[in-house]
């Protein structure tokens, strides 16, 4: 066994100290106590005494040298012919102090990613629920928050984390989730832009008694997945919706749905049975962008009620708006529909709505089904609905008078008359 | 068999237990015995300036029960010496704001002996104390300063929330063999409950589940577990399920409990008498923002005194302590 002889720290101030003459040659005998050593440090001389007796071993430092506290200087070993491995005793007893008593090191966060802008933007997420997110591999960003602010809690995230086990896969990777009921022919619901099946919660109960439907919520609405995409193209919306049924089924959309509705008429002829479009477009307007600008804004910083309120005199018309109780009803469902629907979510569906506006004006001459168009009188959104009646072959066409953009809600009675007469 | 105690008596009686099982144990103080009227002496008249000691000195005399002059740092002083050198004294401090004039023998000595001495000197010393306002003992009798003792390592603090934990706490306070100071609560000693009769010891650092509960944790020590139950109650009548955990040891902390609850519920509210600067409400807090960052479902509240003097007026002082009322506000506050 060896012991080490090393640059003692002889005052809080002494960083390090010089060899002046080592009092034995290597191979002596020493006593415990034997002074050894004769170091300088800050103009002083201190003898460095043996804390064991044996053999002076081995000279690591030689005299003259300066060296830091700690610096191993020497050995000394119990007997002469044990075994010693210098460079062993070395790496094992050799500490020279640096600067301030070591160096510092620099922990990488643990979290991989810096949050995305749009993480940033949404409602707050208590730390449970993004730790519950992270072990469920879910993007808790994408997570309707039931908490004060619209906080996203724990609870949320296994609600719906339960809710996506019930989702109907459509493409690689990509579930959406679908409300089913009733029985009968099939009848696909496709909300529009920043809405979810509950936009069509007028038209529900009649349809249920003769149809078997399939309100469908697109990519990143309710508990549907949203995958992180630059856009929802119109074109993939209908392809989901397509996966989401067997065989042909009358499809109604209304605005941003209708035009999937369109789309998937035109992609998939064979898969549409009839087709009933309300509100729709096939080219966007300034106001209608300009409306979704400020939509998209509202829904990264505002509530969900101040939110529902800038967007209902959009959506519903003065006449609708007159009665005060009527209003108010209306605003806390509007809420409750935009509410989930995340600011993410919004941006991407504007993105498709721009990209494909203008893309089908020269095919409306080719859509093949029977196709009922739903316009409103005082429709501030989609004014020019009731054209594509006209350019559509052989389609009906409803207007009903002093409606607002969201007629479904505002006259339940027309639409669901106009309906259920096309599908007959 | 348990009967009907309140704190105080249950107090007494672990002390009296702790005297009969161990020669060593002594009692000292200002008046636990006769104080300074004569006439007194040795009679069963005083017992502490709340008579929580009354009656000891008829059983154990005036050898073993002993009244000191009224400066504590002589009295905290005394004591330590006493338990350095193999007696396990049990020493009276009348109220926790005399820690000022007694804290070089705590802070300094009892707290450091054990550590320099390389463990071969111990200090057995339980200092006994009253803390915490309710009683209008004005703003130098009523301060709650166990934060400062749990911020000394080297130190236990221990503060009981019932009578049959008192009693308990209390014989496992002497028994042990570091200084632990034990904190009497004002808002409890009147209580009474159920306390076990013979001897048995509840162990330090080992918080205790008083309630189970799912939405919401209410931490609380001393008498602030009283309000959590109270405020447990009722928001069991809105539907939200409180779960209850009384510390019963400041110093050492079960941290384990602390995070299991948290785990367990995800929102917190720490209730503490004290004033909130540097308290054991904003230390739980920080442990659980630590420690229980992933279980937060709700920004963890402190339920404290405000930053003052604790008040005379009844009044002021009411407003002054934290209530059921503030528990309810906080957990609305944090949704």
């Amino acid at each position: 066994m060896a012991t080490p002889i090393s640059m003692p720290k002889l005052g809080m101030t002494m960083e390090e100290g010089t060899v002046v003459r080592w009092e034995f040659d290597v191979g002596a005998h020493v006593e415990k106590g034997d002074v050894v050593l004769v170091i300088e440090s800050e103009k002083n001389e201190a003898d460095i005494e043996a804390a064991a007796s044996g053999t002076f071993r081995h000279v690591y430092i030689e005299e003259g040298d300066t060296v830091p506290c700690g610096t191993l200087l020497g050995a000394i070993t119990e007997s002469p012919d044990e075994a010693f491995d210098a460079s062993a005793f070395q790496a094992a007893e050799d500490h020279p102090e640096t600067q301030a008593g070591g160096s510092l090191e620099v922990r990488t966060p643990t979290r991989q990613t810096p949050p995305s802008p749009a993480e940033r933007q949404t409602k707050p997420i208590a730390p449970a629920a993004r730790a519950a997110a992270k072990k469920l591999g879910l993007d808790p960003t994408q997570i309707r928050g039931t908490g004060p602010g619209g906080r996203v809690t724990k609870q949320d995230v296994e609600a719906h984390a339960s809710a996506r086990e019930a989702l109907t896969p459509v493409a690689n990777g990509v579930a959406l989730e679908v409300v089913a009921g009733g029985s009968g022919e099939t009848v696909l619901l496709l909300p529009g832009l920043g809405t979810d099946v509950s936009a069509f919660a007028r038209q529900t109960p009649v349809l249920l008694e003769r149809f078997r439907l399939l309100g469908v919520n697109p990519r990143g609405v309710g508990h549907s997945d949203g995958p992180e995409e630059a856009a929802y193209p119109v074109e993939q919306t209908a392809s989901d919706a397509a996966a989401t049924y067997e065989g042909a089924a009358h499809v109604i959309g209304a605005s941003l749905g209708a035009a999937a509705a369109l789309e998937l008429a035109l992609r998939f002829p064979d898969r549409v049975k009839s087709l009933t479009l309300i509100t729709p477009f096939v080219e966007s307007n300034p106001r209608l962008l300009a409306v979704a600008e400020a939509w998209q804004r509202l829904a990264a910083e505002a509530t969900g009620e101040t939110l529902a309120a800038a967007l209902l005199p959009w959506f519903f018309s003065p006449g609708f708006l007159a009665d005060t109780s009527v209003r108010a009803r209306t605003l806390r469902g509007l809420a409750q529909t935009l509410a989930r629907v995340p600011a993410p979510t919004l941006s991407r569906m504007v993105a498709g709505l721009a990209a494909w506006s203008g893309t089908r004006t020269q095919d409306l001459s080719r859509v093949a089904v029977p196709t009922l168009v739903i316009s409103a009188g005082d429709d501030l959104l989609t004014p020019g609905a009731g054209t594509l009646a006209t350019e559509i072959p052989g389609a009906s066409h409803v207007e009903v008078a002093g409606a607002g953009h969201a007629v479904a809600l505002e006259a339940p009675e027309a639409v669901n008359g106009a309906i259920l007469k096309h599908l007959s | 068999m348990a009967r009907e105690l309140s704190t105080g008596a249950a107090i007494n009686e672990a002390i009296a237990i702790a005297m009969r099982s161990d020669p060593d144990v002594i009692l000292m103080g200002e008046d636990v015995a006769g104080g300074g009227d004569r006439s007194k002496e040795g009679t069963e008249e005083m017992g502490g300036v709340l008579g929580t000691t009354r009656g000891l000195v008829g059983e154990f005399g005036m050898n073993r029960v002993r009244d000191t002059p009224i400066a504590e740092m002589g009295l905290i002083g005394t004591a330590v010496g006493a338990a350095a050198t193999g007696l396990r004294p049990i020493a009276e401090l009348m109220f926790m704001d005399f820690l000022g004039t007694s804290l070089d023998p705590l802070l300094n000595q009892a707290a450091k002996l054990r550590y320099m001495f390389g463990g071969k000197v111990k200090v057995p010393l339980t200092v006994r104390t009253v803390c915490g306002a309710g009683m209008q003992a004005a703003a130098q009798h009523s301060q709650s300063l166990y934060w400062m003792t749990t911020g000394i390592p080297g130190l236990k603090t221990v503060i009981p929330s019932s009578p049959a934990d008192a009693k308990g706490l209390l014989l496992a306070s002497i028994r042990d063999d570091d200084p632990v100071i034990f904190c009497e609560a004002k808002g409890i000693l009147n209580q009474t409950g159920e306390v076990p009769e013979g001897d048995y010891e509840i162990p330090l650092g080992q918080a205790n589940v008083v309630r189970e509960g799912s939405d919401v944790s209410l931490v609380g020590f001393g008498a602030t577990v009283g309000i959590a139950m109270k405020a447990a109650k009722a928001l069991d009548g809105a539907g939200t399920s409180a779960e209850v955990l009384d510390l019963r040891s400041l110093s050492p902390l079960d941290e384990e409990a602390i995070l299991a609850t948290l785990e367990k519920t995800g929102r917190m509210v720490i209730i503490d008498e004290s004033t909130p600067r540097c308290s054991i409400a904003r230390d739980v807090a920080a442990l659980c923002v630590d420690r229980g960052f992933d279980f937060l479902n709700a920004p963890v509240k402190c339920v404290t005194a405000p930053h003052t003097p604790v008040p005379f007026s009844s009044v002021l002082e009411r407003a002054f302590l934290p209530s059921a009322q503030n528990v309810l506000d906080a957990v609305g506050e944090m949704g």
